[in-house]
């Protein structure tokens, strides 16, 4: 009885904390005057009356890195928009849990629907669901073509993998022996950098053996052991020829202190800790893929779409290549935010 | 007649070590850099994370237990090891607090267990979820970066011997794990408790602590291996070592760890792990694609279960056949196989194996 009695105690003040902290995890974005900060590049706003429209950021998995730092950089970059209020909603890697969120928000008559897909096809009848419903929707990395009235804001996976890969034809010498890591089979990002190489280095490149390719599922720690097997495997490795850049700093772990050190290593995504490594002249170069850009356009999209500026957008962030040469600047980027000390 | 009697019980006895040494012979058979020192070293460092997960889980599974939240926890613990070393630089302080959190946790996973009797597959799920949201929470999502010499745990060696501290790690926990299942108390509490709880409380053994106690060593277990996991990949990772506790359970399993309790060991367990890093590793070398990779451990995984379960059946018909031609009759007692164990429905008693 006693037991009941401390958990229903517990359950309750749970409950309250839970409450009190409505809606988690995302705050709304503070109420800053628009013409204090407004976004660099935002469009100026015509006047609402005050209305506040009610954005639903739908994120694949919080739980990913990248993912939660497009999250974290839209979070901010809502903060330029006063009329604007965005909530996070996680969804926890899992297709079930993102169309149930997309479901949601539909009901609950979001003006906008942001959609950060954890499997394209999966979610796709439920962003038509939405737009069928009025609402203006987002598809962002990856965006998910071909459903009229819904608008996407993305990378081009193929193009940030290829810049790379022309880079690495003039670098990576005759005959070399090079291993690929790949991301998730099937997931449209990790397919189309893999379809990069092949067309931008390896048809162009006959002379290089691949003695090593796995999936190691943008995991560090995947990568790390395969790379520690490959190292015994063969005598000679010239380069680390990686989709994500989580995975060539665990190949590249695998490699520190060993006869191995100094091969070439190429990864996709310019996180924090790419860009440290590449300072530290370990890494290569990697393409950027900008949270910050992409949060920049989804935030400027919504507020065209919401203020009737346009009805369909379909825009694509750049592709910057972060080498030894201008890593500083990433550097700064990636300190501005907080990643860096 | 003899010999074939040893036979069998060597092949009984022994069975899982010699799977692993078959593996052995076949590995270094089919590529030749498998049997080096640099490959037997690479192995040992890339399993002792797992394997500590795994020497935790067996003492759970023994007594009847399970922790499913076994990754989470160790990316909780790992990242708060991590940002403490970055925040006090000291290699102590930060080992400490991944070892805390691994207890704290496991010390609410106890609580939801053996006091308020929650089954520990629920009890351990919320967990899971809670600690990963914890991990995620303290780090907003981010990386703890810039580690320096927190490093030093998962990369650095023995300056004597030149041994990785990783595998340090595991043969200190080994011993310790194969001394408290065989020569202490807890251990043999354990072992009742996994066999017959009931019995295990009516013969006067305190369920309730032992099962607080195997929580708390399975929690400083994971802490370790938190922290080892995270100097290892030098980043303080959130969302890191997901679905780990299921590689833990598939060593401890392929090592005979038996799921209905009762029935495990730790070398048993260290076998496994191995068994399945050796296979892990020779298909790296050999080149064999991560599809074929994941078929091979799902079919390795099934087999030790079904082989679990076909050992039990076989070993409790010879008991009962024992039993009946002992007496010539069943003395009236009443027995129930189920899930290839006996129990004796009179007094509750399990004929374990």
């Amino acid at each position: 009885m006693k037991m009941k009695l401390i958990l229903a105690v517990v359950l309750v003040v749970a409950l309250l904390a839970g409450c009190a902290t409505t809606p988690a995890p995302a705050p709304a974005a503070p109420a800053t005057p628009a013409q204090d900060a407004p976004a660099q590049d935002a469009p100026e706003a015509p006047p609402t009356d005050g209305e506040v429209f009610r954005v639903a950021y739908i994120a694949r998995a919080q739980a990913d890195a990248f993912a939660a730092w497009l999250a974290n950089a839209v979070l901010e970059e809502a903060a330029n928009y006063p009329n604007i209020e965005v909530t996070v909603f996680d969804g926890q890697a899992s297709d079930s849990v993102v169309n149930t969120h997309i479901e949601n928000a539909i009901v609950n008559q979001f003006d906008v629907i942001i959609v950060q897909p954890h499997n394209g096809e999966a979610q796709r009848p439920f962003v038509e669901q939405a737009v069928a419903a009025g609402i203006h929707t987002i598809t962002t990395n990856a965006r998910i073509d071909g459903i009229p009235g819904s608008s996407s804001v993305d990378a081009d996976p193929f193009e940030q993998a290829a810049v790379n890969a022309r880079v690495a034809i003039d670098q990576i010498p005759e005959g070399a022996n090079v291993v690929v890591l790949n991301g998730p089979p099937g997931n449209f990002h990790a397919d189309e950098r893999r379809r990069a190489w092949q067309a931008e280095f390896f048809d162009a490149r006959p002379d290089v053996t691949i003695v090593g390719e796995q999936i190691a599922n943008w995991n560090i720690d995947e990568a790390m052991s395969f790379m520690e097997d490959w190292m015994i495997a063969n005598d000679r490795i010239d380069a680390i020829i990686s989709m994500n850049d989580n995975m060539a700093l665990g190949a590249l772990e695998a490699v520190r202190g060993t006869a191995f050190e100094g091969l070439l290593a190429y990864g996709v995504d310019g996180t924090a800790e790419a860009v440290l490594s590449i300072q530290a002249g370990e890494m290569t170069q990697t393409t950027l893929q900008s949270a910050y850009d992409l949060a920049e356009l989804l935030l400027q999209t919504s507020y065209r779409l919401l203020m009737g500026l346009d009805t369909e957008i379909h825009v694509d962030v750049g592709n910057p290549i972060v080498t030894i040469d201008n890593v500083e600047d990433f550097i700064e980027l990636h300190r501005r935010a907080g990643a860096i000390s | 007649m003899e010999a074939k009697a040893i036979m069998q019980t060597v092949l009984k006895r022994y069975n899982i070590y010699l799977v692993l040494l078959l593996l052995f012979i076949v590995a270094t058979i089919l590529n030749p850099n498998f049997l080096t020192a640099a490959n037997m070293t690479n192995v040992a460092r890339q399993l002792a994370v797992t394997t500590i997960l795994a020497f935790g889980a067996t003492i759970l599974i023994i007594g009847g237990m399970l922790d499913l939240s076994a990754g989470s926890v160790l990316a909780l613990s790992g990242v708060v090891a991590a940002q403490v070393f970055v925040d006090t630089q000291s290699l102590f302080l930060s080992m400490f607090s991944g070892i805390l959190v691994g207890m704290a946790c496991n010390f609410v996973n106890a609580v939801m267990v053996a006091s308020f009797r929650a089954p520990p597959f629920i009890a351990t799920l919320a967990m899971m979820t809670m600690a990963r949201g914890a991990a995620l929470l303290y780090t907003n999502g981010q990386n703890v970066l810039q580690l320096g010499r927190f490093s030093e745990f998962g990369q650095g060696s023995d300056p004597f011997f030149g041994i990785p501290y990783p595998i340090i790690y595991l043969f200190v926990l080994f011993l310790l794990t194969w001394y408290l299942l065989r020569h202490t108390r807890f251990g043999r509490s354990i072992y009742a408790i996994g066999g017959n709880e009931e019995a295990a409380r009516a013969s006067g053994i305190n369920v309730v602590q032992s099962k607080y106690m195997a929580y708390l060593i399975n929690g400083a277990f994971v802490g370790i291996a938190g922290v080892l996991f995270m100097s290892r990949i030098n980043v303080g990772q959130p969302n890191g070592a997901i679905g780990y506790e299921f590689h833990a359970l598939t060593a401890a399993i392929i090592g005979g760890t038996s799921f209905s309790g009762g029935i495990g060991t730790a070398a048993g367990t260290l076998a496994g792990a191995f068994i399945v890093g050796f296979l892990n590793n020779i298909m790296n070398l050999t080149g064999v694609s991560s599809f074929i990779q994941q078929i091979v451990r799902g079919a390795i995984i099934a087999l030790a279960v079904i082989y679990d379960i076909w050992m039990k059946n076989r070993k409790t018909k010879s008991v009962l056949g024992s039993i009946e031609n002992k007496d010539g009759s069943d003395k009236g007692t009443n027995r129930t196989i189920e899930n290839g164990t006996t129990t004796d429905t009179d007094s509750g008693t399990k004929i374990d194996t």
